[in-house]
């Protein structure tokens, strides 16, 4: 029996991806479990695997192709067997199929193509997909007047989200608000790959305030031209938006600033980097850094920890997210249970995860189950900052640059020290200000006094 | 592999039941000498004699009377009714007293008969020889209701009501007498009461019945060259109805479409739906659960318009897209 192998839905629900590339050829032999390509969605690459053992056939789509979930990308045939009947060379059979099928189904006009430059500046201001809205100019184009008579049908705000039941009950399980979710089915129906999607960024992707703002720089720099340039939200910068905004308005933020002496930490990982073996990559104090927050987690197990309905979940492990910068977004992949590794080892670790959050590389559970983050901008100059605790965490700690400063050693003569400011956000509603005191005390002396962690 | 048509298997049950039980006789209207109006027991006249296969007048009050009174006596009679439409002559029969009679003396008597009788369109019989009817009798506790969709389904299936001790309303389709399939030579038995998943999918539940299978099957055919998926399910006993077998593939897959050929109102289908919606699916559907039936219409005489008055190949490709894109 041929195997299909089909585009999947991975935890991330997405309408399509896009491949990446085969990893294996047309008529290769391959062994259940083996990548076969690399798919990307909007947030991550993954690799589809082969779903059953055997030869690689009637691939039908290519790199650059962008496929729907759930839609036959190829099959994995017997020794000897044929494709099956009804398969036929993608060109031969899916294309005009799905024009076909367009014209059937879908008497609206194609965005773009049929709708006027004004309807379709209008149509993105309001926020109407002009698919969904009959044209009545010439040749069906779709007119500013179609738009507002389209928004003039539509049911005015009752309060009541419209959404299937399965969405629904995905929203109950996740604690996500349907309000905030935009739904694509008919009306604005949310459907549940869409609360799905909804409920996975909620809980994987949040985190630090300050975002880079393209949109504001592009508005401002058009604006002097006389026009403003407006660029959609992509789905991270929406979640971004979303979960950043739920946790300033749930959270009560109260935040402890503490200027550390780093000379021991840095002496530290200098010493580290001095003896470490020439096939061991170099160590960073980001990891040093990283394994001293751990440290200081064990002794403060609620600051490790997730606010849940009516209770705090404390976490057995640190794991401990560190934000990445990206073009345009951010994302926050999680160093499980950092507490049980070395600096070594956590050196490797956050240099992988950064590199490949770049490349749109991580999997799905590198963004999950996080219990703790570090935000650190020191390396692009701030010197201190506050950051949005990345929910249903309680707490992140953002770190500034490390400054030389004169300070006065025992017999009140100046000193020259490497000061870096650290300041930790917490919620309010979960830890009181004497918890947050006591965890900044302890990651001072253990930062000024790293040997405390061989204890 | 040995085929049968659903004709061929109908009559491979009567006659092998017939052969095991000297109790089983066959009464219905030229049925005997001339083999039946589409010939489901031909030959078996000639076998049985005219003891065992009764011709009647033209009364289906009588022919589902006499089959009432003979079960009642320890004989299983198998009666045939020449078109579904006439059945509505033998409602009191059946309404009143062959489902009510188990339950009225506490269980001292029961009617073990079946009922055989082809409903369906397509033959351009019109409207009083074209009747899907099997909902009147899912009305009716008391009354067993089967609908089979292929000739191995129909053998073991026939071969299972005649065994059972409660009326069996045996709904056959005229347009399936014909079709061939798979039919093993030895007595087997498909259960009641125990739905079918005919094709297995990802995307949509399709839950049909009788002719309705093989065009949703088609239609499966069709929309997975689109890479789309149909999970195709037949009850095959639409009461006492098999309802896990639906509900988790709803669960599954998260829409459902029901077909059927009996008008829409009042149809069976109003019963899957409902039934599907009151269960743990609930939570699990991510669309509104439709239904593609007949339209409410007595079936029209005129060929083009029969062939659009219930569901063809076409219309379940459309519709399963259309679900499965959401545009509902």
């Amino acid at each position: 029996m041929a195997k299909e192998v089909i585009m999947p839905k991975f935890g991330f629900t997405q309408e399509d991806s896009q491949i990446v590339e085969w990893l294996v050829k047309e008529g290769d032999t391959v062994e259940a479990g083996d990548p076969l390509l690399e798919v990307t969605t909007d947030k991550v690459n993954m690799e589809v695997e082969a779903p059953a053992s055997g030869i690689l056939a009637g691939i039908r789509a290519v790199a650059g192709d962008t496929v729907p979930v759930t839609q036959i990308i190829a099959y994995i045939l017997a020794p000897g067997e044929a494709l099956p009947a009804y398969d036929a060379p993608p060109s031969a059979v899916s294309a005009p199929a799905t024009t076909a099928n367009a014209e059937e189904t879908a008497p609206a006009s194609p965005a773009g193509v049929g709708t006027t430059s004004v309807a379709a500046r209008f149509a993105a201001a309001m926020g109407v997909d002009t698919s969904q809205v009959p044209g009545t100019g010439p040749g069906g184009r779709v007119t500013k007047q179609d738009i507002e008579d389209f928004l003039a049908r539509q049911p005015q705000p009752s309060g009541k989200v419209r959404a299937t039941p399965a969405a629904r009950r995905i929203a109950r399980e996740t604690g996500l608000d349907l309000a905030d979710v935009k739904g694509s089915g008919p009306r604005g129906r949310v459907q549940a790959h869409e609360a799905a999607a909804a409920a996975t960024a909620m809980t994987a992707f949040p985190t630090a305030a300050p975002i880079a703002t393209p949109i504001i720089e592009s508005s401002a720099a058009a604006s002097s031209r006389g026009e403003l340039v407006r660029v959609p939200f992509t789905n991270m910068r929406r979640t971004i938006a979303r979960t950043l905004q739920r946790s300033m308005q749930e959270a009560p933020h109260i935040t402890f600033q503490a200027d550390i002496d780093m000379t021991n930490l840095q002496a530290l990982v200098a010493r580290a980097n001095e003896l470490r073996p020439s096939d061991m990559e170099t160590v960073t104090l980001t990891a040093a850094l990283t394994r001293a927050v751990a440290w200081c987690l064990g002794r403060h197990p609620t600051i490790n920890s997730h606010i849940g309905d009516d209770e705090m979940i404390i976490w057995p492990v640190a794991n401990i997210g560190i934000a990445v910068a990206l073009e345009d977004g951010l994302l926050v992949p999680v160093v499980k249970d950092a507490g049980a590794k070395g600096i070594g080892q956590l050196s490797d670790e956050i240099r992988d995860l950064s590199r490949r959050a770049r490349q749109g590389k991580l999997r799905p559970d590198e963004l999950a189950d996080g219990t703790f983050s570090i935000s650190n901008l020191g390396m692009m100059g701030i010197d201190r900052f506050t950051a949005i605790i990345n929910p249903p965490q309680v707490a992140i700690l953002a770190v500034g640059r490390t400054t030389r400063m004169y300070l006065p050693d025992d017999q009140d003569q100046p000193v020259v020290r490497p000061i870096c400011t650290m300041t930790l956000s917490v919620d309010h509603r979960a830890i009181d200000g004497a918890t947050a005191a006591r965890f900044m005390a302890d990651l001072r002396r253990v930062v000024q006094a790293p040997e405390l962690m061989v204890l | 592999m040995r085929e049968l048509t659903y004709a061929e298997a109908l009559r491979e049950a009567l006659r092998q039941k017939m052969v095991a039980d000297e109790r089983i006789f066959l009464i219905g209207e030229d049925i005997g000498v001339y083999g039946g109006a589409f010939a489901v027991t031909a030959g078996l006249f000639k076998e049985f004699g005219a003891e065992r296969v009764i011709d009647t007048p033209i009364s289906e009050a009588a022919i589902a009377g006499a089959c009432i009174g003979a079960a009642l006596t320890g004989m299983l009679p198998v009666g045939e009714i020449q078109f579904m439409d006439f059945v509505t002559l033998s409602m009191e029969q059946l309404v009143l007293q062959a489902a009510k009679i188990r339950f009225m003396f506490g269980g001292k008597a029961t009617v073990p008969m079946v009922l055989r009788m082809p409903g369906g369109s397509g033959t351009g019989a019109a409207a009083q020889h074209s009747e899907s009817l099997e909902n009147w009798f899912v009305h009716v506790p008391g009354l067993k209701v089967v609908m089979p969709s292929s000739p191995y389904d129909a053998k073991g299936l026939l071969i299972s009501a005649i065994e059972d001790e409660n009326p069996v309303i045996f709904v056959e389709h005229k347009l399936l007498y014909r079709t061939k399939g798979h039919v093993p030579e030895e007595m087997y038995r498909v259960p009641l009461s125990q739905a079918n998943v005919v094709r297995e999918g990802r995307d949509l539940t399709v839950v049909a019945t009788s002719i309705m299978v093989s065009r949703a099957l088609e239609a499966a055919e069709r929309l997975a060259q689109e890479g789309i998926e149909l999970e195709i399910i037949d009850p095959r006993t639409l009461n006492p109805l098999d309802e896990k077998p639906i509900v988790e593939s709803v669960i599954k897959t998260g829409k459902a479409l029901v077909v059927h050929e009996a008008v829409k109102t009042g149809g069976f289908g109003g019963e899957l739906v409902s039934r599907i919606v009151e269960s743990e699916a609930f939570d699990y559907l991510d669309a509104p659960v439709r239904r593609l039936a007949g339209l409410d219409i007595p079936i029209p005489y005129n060929r083009n318009l029969e062939y659009h008055a219930v569901p063809q190949i076409e219309n379940i490709v459309e519709e399963a897209r259309k679900l499965h894109q959401g545009a509902y």
